[in-house]
């Protein structure tokens, strides 16, 4: 907010503050399937994503509005998009997440933000020389 | 005492079949509730029922080895603490912080079942309470509105005389351990 103003001119400037205001959240997040098995299509990874989301949260967590933005089979990695709401469960569903096709699989969130244009940019990823 | 706070959920079970009274027991309901939860909230929900008040959250999973356990949970956050078969009066508890999950998936539980025979059945809430005592309150006049509903309805005048008859002899007495709402049972049957 500006200057309190008891018995100065009016404010020069204004700050506003939103505190969760985003209304989704994004993740990019990498599949791993470390036997060198067929790799799912899109459509079986946003299944995936859905029955880790019905073994921890139920009917209540497979109905959350999850989205896969981008999805690449070659190296198995997605970016998710979920109501903030929804957040919470979604990872910790994605956490607990232990067989695909009862071959064994974990899913590694790389990154996560309330903004996409945030997601292209990875500073851990980044080589200093 | 903050630690243990918990929720008392009152609801009745109503049903078609009359036969379904038979299958209001303790044992096949609890099993029905926590049936609903597992399905509607998945395995946090049946988590959440699970953990007993004490804090250190009991599984009922398989023991060690060697460890020959009779009942799977014994204390358990999620409890059935009274019924009323005639009625269908069910008195549910739960802890404080899960209570929302209890009911939200009350409307999931849609036949009960026991000794192999299933009948559908719905659950109507009526009150959320912090105690029993409260619900109780709820519950006495509860019952007082219902029979003076249920006097309204009638059909034929027998059933009437019953009703009226029922009305006007109970009361609260001391004596009993029970108060005066448990003895008032429907003329109309």
């Amino acid at each position: 907010r500006g200057p309190a103003g008891r018995g100065m001119a009016a404010a020069a400037f204004e700050r506003r503050v939103l505190r969760r205001a985003a209304e989704h959240h994004y993740l990019r997040v990498r599949l791993e399937l470390p036997d060198g098995g067929a790799r799912p299509n899109a459509a079986q990874f946003k299944q995936l994503v859905v029955t880790a989301l019905r073994e921890l949260h139920g009917e209540v967590g497979a109905a959350l509005p999850v989205d896969v933005l981008t999805y690449e089979e070659k190296t198995l990695s997605a970016i998710l998009r979920v109501i903030s709401s929804g957040f919470v469960k979604l990872w910790s569903a994605l956490t607990l997440l232990g067989f695909y096709q009862n071959r064994r699989c974990a899913f590694r969130v790389l990154q996560t933000s309330p903004f996409l244009l945030a997601l292209c940019g990875n500073s851990r990823e980044l080589v200093l020389d | 005492h903050p630690a243990l706070s918990r929720r008392y959920v009152l609801c009745e079970v109503v049903s078609e079949d009359p036969r379904c009274r038979q299958c209001i027991e303790d044992r096949a309901l609890g099993l029905a509730v926590r049936d609903a939860i597992a399905r509607v909230h998945g395995d946090y929900g049946l988590a959440c029922c699970s953990i007993s008040f004490t804090g250190a959250g009991e599984t009922g999973g398989p023991g060690g080895a060697g460890s020959l356990q009779v009942r799977s949970a014994v204390r358990v956050s999620l409890v059935v603490k009274y019924l009323n078969a005639y009625t269908g009066t069910v008195l549910l508890r739960c802890r404080k912080d899960s209570y929302r999950l209890l009911c939200s998936a009350l409307p999931f539980v849609r036949s009960l079942e026991s000794r192999a025979q299933r009948y559908p059945c719905f659950l109507n809430t009526l009150h959320v309470g912090g105690t029993i005592r409260t619900c109780q309150k709820f519950l006495i006049q509860y019952n007082t509105t219902q029979l003076l509903r249920l006097l309204q309805n009638c059909t034929n005048e027998e059933e009437r005389q019953c009703i009226q008859k029922s009305l006007l002899s109970c009361s609260l007495t001391e004596e009993q351990s029970q108060s005066g709402d448990e003895e008032e049972d429907d003329g109309t049957e």
